[in-house]
């Protein structure tokens, strides 16, 4: 190569180079990303190991149980000047965040581990590790099963022998068994008591509305009441059930030896599953793993959002992105057309133009606020006063819920599609459009004929880009509808199904009450990678459908490249 | 010119000699233009043209580029409506009717007064549904009414044949002269009393011409035809009469073999010998 520098810049591959570079740089900072929460979201559900040791520290030995959840190379000295009493043999020391469990009884989840004190450390096959409704995880060995305060299997042992998996074997049995009445009685309480609470709120309403309307006809009194009375009455037959249910349900428990030597009874309706992480193959624990990330997309959240799954949040996203499609579609097409097709082009155009371009730079809280005062305080104030007022004082739609929170995203997105939909107009051949008005169409047929459906490409782009930008939205929702914990989802076999004025939850809303606000900060932080991983995931897979929307209808109307 | 061309032209011109003993005296009138002048903006595009196009014959407009004859033509269904600064003062009568006359229904004029444009313009649907379009505005929704006017206009267009089997295919993926013709079909389905023929071969190949040519003297016995051409040997090869224009004037307007033989204005005689244009 015997070009000078200056040729070698005049030919122009310097720059070539440069923006293959920005373009790696990019690719690898966006790969990496993704990695990044993949990885730490990801491993958080894999059945880690449980290290059994004993541990000495300031002449105190006790046994350690625990999932190693994280190592961490730290300086000796920086140790030593802490006040640990360590050797200066190595410069640094390996540190170990353990996943200690038995909240109810340690106190405390997690403990810091020094490698240099974690002696004998081994992985029993038969300790075990049991998920729970309340007091996160549990780690021990089984010693006893109990039905009815009666024991029925003991074993006390520490070895892998016949005996004791035939004692958990039998644990296996009864927490099926727990489990599959903890479903029912989930059934009962949210989908057939549900609907009962629910009607009868209706009726309360709806004679609270007679009583507003001055109706002294009796007849309607009487058949709210004749109603509520059947409906009372299924109440007590369910609740009848309820309880036999809850007996039967609590009618297990377990016994279990600690680290400490201190055995511990729980009931099994307090267990979620209990496995032996030392105990199981590769593939088991591969079984283990996808049942515990389909339990998390699909699951409610348990114990303040840090266990269990995020579905409601996922469906509430969804939701609300779906809804605000629907919103902003119309009002944006609307809205472009006039300002395209019919508004005569001068000043004014142009100062809506240049204001509606500005609308897509004001920060979205701004939009919170606006969306607050405006469509929750007066719109919903005045929706409440005129159709609602039966339910008064409490608000219907006069409070945050999925309706303004989709309304306020429309707003906030509605800027986008203006732009993108005059775009596109603004492309249509003219040739075709007088093609259509020679033939005796007038303006409006030629729009919705032909200029609307040929424009169709040009709309969904707008819409995608609203989608990408309102699924990711979290700062104005905290003021108009997403909470940290919806007891139920915004559709459901109630009538009327939708319920756009329930309040909802979001994953990005979930990302920040559990990674910021969540009172076990190390349960919870690999479950902020997940769902930050599954909120990438949910708003490209709603990307992906507009586009390919899109292209289908580019196949279709492909006519602009004339 | 290319050679195909060439020697068609000497067949259509035999056709042309029939024509010899045409008049306008003793012609049906179907448009008459009376002191039209038109304004783009300030600038002045047409300067008091008056002419009187005869019924079912073809006429055609010739011209240099920017002549206004194009403008003349987009006159007629008022087109030029659409051309935010175009103002026009004077008259032209469909049948006696002022078309420029207040309260007159634009839609219902451009459905009377046919326009086929320079590049084929078909809408990104089936070929049925562009040739239905019209209909479909016209409010007609009885399938068999439309089935047989689509027959009807595609067998008039002489597409029938080629696209009988691909009726529902998309109306883009014909030829530029498959799509013109598609383009004509669709137009005279609504059944027009007059069609303009804006330069309506110009972006066509030279077989492809040929084929319109014949389309354009089939469609006269049904319709009264007015073209705008660039070629003069279109014009003299498919026109009844013939109109040269220059600068928004009409030069002169006659029958064309008496205007292309025998011109009375020195003006037409430089452009049609190519002295300029």
């Amino acid at each position: 190569m015997n070009i000078s520098v200056k040729e070698w810049f005049k030919s122009g591959s310097p720059w070539v180079w440069m923006n293959a570079g920005a373009v790696a740089v990019s690719m690898i900072m966006v790969v990496g990303l993704l990695g990044l929460i993949a990885v730490r979201g990801l491993s958080h559900f894999w059945p880690a190991d449980i290290v059994q040791g004993s541990y000495t520290q300031g002449g105190e030995q006790r046994v350690m149980v625990g999932e190693m959840v994280e190592s961490a190379e730290v300086l000796t000295k920086q140790l030593i000047e802490a006040g640990i009493d360590l050797p200066e043999t190595s410069e640094y020391s390996t540190r170990h965040l353990m996943k200690i469990g038995n909240r109810d009884v340690n106190g405390t989840d997690f403990t810091w581990a020094l490698e240099y004190y974690f002696k004998d450390q081994i992985r029993p096959e038969m300790l075990f590790a049991a998920e729970r409704h309340e007091w996160g995880n549990f780690y021990g060995y089984l010693r006893s099963i109990k039905e009815a305060g009666q024991e029925v299997g003991r074993y006390d042992g520490y070895d892998k022998s016949d005996a004791y998996l035939a004692l958990w074997a039998e644990l296996d049995k009864r927490i099926e068994r727990v489990l599959d009445i903890h479903d029912d009685i989930l059934d009962i309480e949210k989908g057939e008591i549900g609907s009962i609470n629910y009607e009868l709120e209706r009726l309360r309403l709806k004679e609270r509305g007679l009583q507003l309307d001055n109706v002294t006809d009796q007849r309607p009194y009487d058949e709210i009441n004749q109603r509520r009375k059947e409906l009372d009455e299924q109440y007590e037959g369910l609740q009848e059930r309820l309880l036999d249910l809850y007996t039967q349900i609590n009618r297990d428990s377990l016994t279990a030896e600690v680290s400490t030597g201190e055995v511990v009874e729980i009931q099994l309706s307090k267990i979620v599953r209990a496995f032996r992480p030392n105990d199981m193959g590769v593939g088991q624990k591969i079984l283990h793993y996808f049942a515990k990330l389909w339990e998390f997309v699909s699951d409610d959240p348990r114990e303040a959002n840090t266990e269990g799954g995020i579905f409601p949040a996922i469906f509430g996203t969804v939701m609300m992105v779906i809804l605000m499609s629907i919103l902003v579609t119309p009002f944006g097409v609307i809205a472009a057309v006039y300002l395209r097709e019919y508004a005569k082009q001068g000043f004014i155009t142009r100062l809506i133009r240049i204001a509606v371009n500005n609308l897509a730079g004001v920060p979205s809280i701004v939009y919170g606020v606006f969306g607050l005062g405006f469509f929750v305080y007066f719109l919903g104030g005045n929706i409440d006063d005129l159709f609602f007022p039966e339910a008064k004082p409490s608000p219907t739609f006069g409070t945050p819920g999925l309706m303004w929170a989709s309304l306020t995203l429309a707003l906030l997105t509605v800027p986008v599609v203006i732009v993108a939909t005059e775009e596109g107009l603004s492309r249509i051949p003219r040739a075709v459009r007088e093609g259509s008005l020679a033939l005796g169409a007038t303006k409006f047929e030629t729009l919705i004929k032909v200029v609307l459906p040929m424009a169709s490409p040009a709309m969904m782009t707008g819409v995608i880009l609203a989608i990408a930008r309102a699924a990711g939205e979290v700062a104005p929702l905290m003021l108009v509808g997403v909470v940290k914990l919806a007891p139920s989802l915004p559709l459901d076999g109630n009538y009327p199904f939708i319920h756009l004025d329930q309040k909802f939850m979001h994953l990005g809303f979930h990302i920040y009450d559990v990674g910021f606000q969540s009172p076990n900060v190390e349960a919870a932080r690999p479950l902020v990678y997940a769902t930050a991983l599954l909120l990438v995931a949910v708003i490209a897979l709603l990307n992906l459908s507009a586009i390919a929307i899109r292209n289908h209808l580019r196949e279709k109307y492909k006519a602009l490249e004339m | 010119m290319t050679m195909e061309a060439k020697t068609h032209a000497i067949d259509i011109s035999a056709m042309q000699r029939q024509n010899q003993t045409l008049r306008l005296e003793d012609e049906t009138i179907a448009l008459t233009v009376r002191d039209l002048e038109l304004f783009y903006g300030e600038k002045r595009a047409l300067h008091g043209v008056n002419m009187d196009i005869p019924k079912n014959r073809v006429t055609a407009f010739i011209g240099p580029s920017g002549c206004g004859k194009s403008t003349l033509l987009r006159c007629f269904n008022r087109m030029n409506d659409l051309v935010d600064s175009c103002s026009i003062n004077g008259q032209i009568n469909l049948y006696g009717d002022n078309i420029y006359e207040r309260g007159i229904d634009v839609a219902d004029l451009r459905r009377r007064v046919g326009m086929v444009f320079q590049k084929p313009n078909p809408f990104p649907k089936s070929i049925y549904e562009n040739v239905a379009y019209g209909l479909r505005i016209q409010g007609i929704t009885k399938k068999r009414v439309i089935d047989e006017t689509v027959e009807w206009a595609l067998k008039s267009a002489a597409l029938w044949d080629e696209v009988k089997d691909r009726l529902h295919e998309s109306a883009l993926g014909m030829s530029g002269g498959q799509q013109q013709r598609l383009v004509i079909a669709r137009t005279i389905a609504v059944k027009p009393e007059v069609l303009l023929l804006d330069e309506p071969a110009s972006a066509l190949d030279p077989i492809s011409t040929l084929k319109i040519e014949e389309l354009i003297h089939e469609l006269k016995k049904d319709f009264t035809i007015v073209i705008v051409t660039h070629n003069m040997q279109q014009a003299a090869r498919v026109s009844d009469y013939t109109a040269f224009m220059y600068m928004g004037d009409l030069i002169e307007f006659g029958v064309t073999d008496t205007l292309f033989t025998n011109p009375e204005k020195k003006q037409t005689e430089d452009y049609i010998t190519g002295r300029y244009g």
